[in-house]
């Protein structure tokens, strides 16, 4: 299949700083492709060079052809914390930008897409966040693009907002339209993305379809147990299984499903009362944690503490 | 969609934009009419007098109109520049096929027609208050589009070159307030001393055009042309300086 987007050992510098460090990834017609990192990490640069938009080192194309000479027809952006002109209502912003094209798709059906039919005429300045933000996706998506670019297009959006944002953008990517979108929202990625780019200091430190990084970095499923628990808790437990503690939560590694009988038995033998139990299979936010060591766990535990409890060597 | 449909699109959001902005909106008009208060009506010419103000009332027809050609676009297209960067406006439109000079024209369109208005208001009342004897030439119509254009390319450079929207008023007052004292507009070159180079000014080829056309008397030509040439300059370097992301 040919790609619509090639970056190939792409490098940006600012100053001292660098913001990409020859990163290289590519992506196919109706491919959805998500880059999740720390801020920071490069996400919003490589946004910038791969839409031309930024000078960049290294060979990036669309289409076959470098950015800035690509018909521009066939891109749609929304850029990272995109504010446009604050009067103008949805529907006249959404006109305006259509005003640009040669071709695009019909102002009302755009907006009826994003959810937004019913506050057109509301000025940009009084729509909620959410409300803003997918004003803005509308813009994106007013040329009809081919290719399709989203810095953090849910960013403030409520879940009923996203949700349906993420049912149009795999229509989109039904329809053909590739698209490249920058989340913080791993969930967003999992659901979304055929394959997603992890970023961490400029560089590209995985890149494939979210189950096969959950099955190579996510590492095991946690059994967690909320009591009052301590480190010597572990050696009363007879289980074979890996143990961490921390502020009071005993979380065991390795248990599949059928086995937490056998858990709820031993803690039982062990005299060990718990508040409640959850069992929570690895996803893209372990892989996420694993490989940018930003070291804030789902339920903000310092990652670093996870690591060095009397369980083992994880 | 033609160039023409890129800049209808654009100069009609530049001027809703403008127009729902009432405070802009309302000193854009206010500002002409206490310029003329303060110096037409309070201070007053006296020809034959000693002073500043020492011609007859037509004489400072070009001070007047230099009031809104210099500062409207000095200041709103330095602020509209800056006002698109923080919003990242500049890297969605570069993915538009709407480009830089295409964009910068029709922000000179819109302050065009805004500063035309202010500028038909501005004589309307020197006319009415001073009595100023003003010959009412089509001749005037390409100095105001020329100046326009010549400031609007410097507010874009400003803009583009300034770091936040408080640094380009701050630079388009500093920029503006000696040009408009020292570009033959209130202030006679008589006045200055004789090694004064106002010539160096592009404003003074405004004042000197628009002089000659408003009181039917002097060259017109020169000043058109030279007031043509630092238009294209201006425009050119300001619609390239204007940025992308960063």
């Amino acid at each position: 299949m040919t790609d619509v987007l090639v970056a190939e050992d792409v490098r940006r510098s600012y100053g001292d700083t660098v913001a990409l460090d020859g990163v290289s990834l590519s992506a196919t017609a109706g491919e959805v492709l998500a880059l999740v990192g720390p801020n920071g990490a490069g996400k919003t640069t490589l946004v910038r060079a791969l839409t031309g938009t930024t000078d960049a080192d290294g060979r990036v194309e669309l289409f076959g052809e470098a950015p800035t000479a690509v018909d521009r027809d066939r891109i749609g952006l929304l850029p990272q914390s995109f504010t446009p002109h604050e009067r103008l209502s949805a529907r006249e912003l959404v006109a305006y930008y259509a005003g640009l094209y040669d071709e695009t798709r019909d102002v009302d059906a755009v907006l009826a897409d994003v959810g937004l039919s019913d506050t057109a005429d509301t000025h940009y300045e009084n729509l909620s966040g959410g409300q803003q933000r997918r004003t803005c996706v509308a813009t994106a998506l007013i040329n009809d693009p081919d290719l399709l670019v989203l810095d953090e297009p849910t960013t403030g959006i409520d879940p009923a907002g996203r949700q349906a944002l993420w049912e149009l953008l795999e229509g989109l990517a039904d329809q053909g339209v590739t698209i490249l979108v920058t989340t913080h929202y791993m969930e967003e990625a999992q659901r979304l993305a055929d394959r997603v780019g992890l970023l961490a200091d400029g560089r590209l430190v995985a890149l494939d379809a979210p189950e096969s990084l959950v099955a190579d970095h996510g590492g095991a499923s946690q059994l967690r147990i909320d009591g009052e628990f301590d480190e010597t808790t572990v050696g009363d437990i007879d289980y074979p299984a890996e143990m961490t503690v921390r502020n009071g939560r005993l979380v065991i590694y390795g248990v599949r499903p059928e086995s937490i009988g056998g858990v709820v038995d031993e803690l039982d033998a062990a005299g060990l009362s718990y508040d409640s139990l959850t069992w929570k299979q690895p996803d893209l936010e372990d892989v996420y944690l694993a490989l940018t060591g930003t070291g804030v766990g789902r339920a903000g535990e310092p990652k670093a503490a996870v690591t060095a409890t009397a369980g083992g060597s994880r | 969609m033609s160039r023409l449909g890129r800049l209808q699109s654009e100069s009609r959001a530049a001027s809703r934009a403008f127009l729902r902005r009432r405070t802009a909106v309302f000193f854009t008009f206010f500002f002409p009419l206490i310029i003329v208060v303060i110096f037409g009506v309070l201070v007053q010419t006296r020809p034959g007098g000693g002073g500043l103000f020492t011609r007859e009332p037509a004489y400072y027809v070009p001070g007047y109109l230099a009031v809104v050609v210099l500062f409207t676009p000095l200041s709103r297209v330095g602020s509209e520049v800056a006002r698109h960067r923080d919003g990242n406006r500049f890297e969605k439109l570069a993915t538009t096929p709407l480009t830089r000079p295409e964009w910068l024209l029709a922000q000179t369109l819109v302050n065009t027609v805004i500063i035309g208005l202010a500028g038909l208001i501005l004589l309307g009342l020197m006319v009415v208050l001073t009595g100023a004897d003003i010959v009412f030439s089509p001749l005037l119509v390409p100095f105001v589009v020329l100046g326009v254009a010549l400031f609007c390319g410097v507010g874009a450079m400003l803009g583009s070159l300034a770091s936040s929207q408080d640094g380009v008023i701050s630079a388009s007052n500093g920029i503006a307030l000696p040009l408009l004292f020292l570009s033959e507009t209130f202030v006679p070159p008589e006045l200055l001393p004789a090694w004064f180079p106002t010539w160096l000014s592009p404003l003074t080829y405004f004042s000197r055009g628009v002089r000659a056309v408003s009181t039917s008397g002097g060259e017109v030509l020169v000043p058109l042309a030279v007031l043509s040439v630092c238009a294209v300059v201006s425009f050119a370097v300001g619609a390239t300086l204007l940025p992308r992301t960063d």
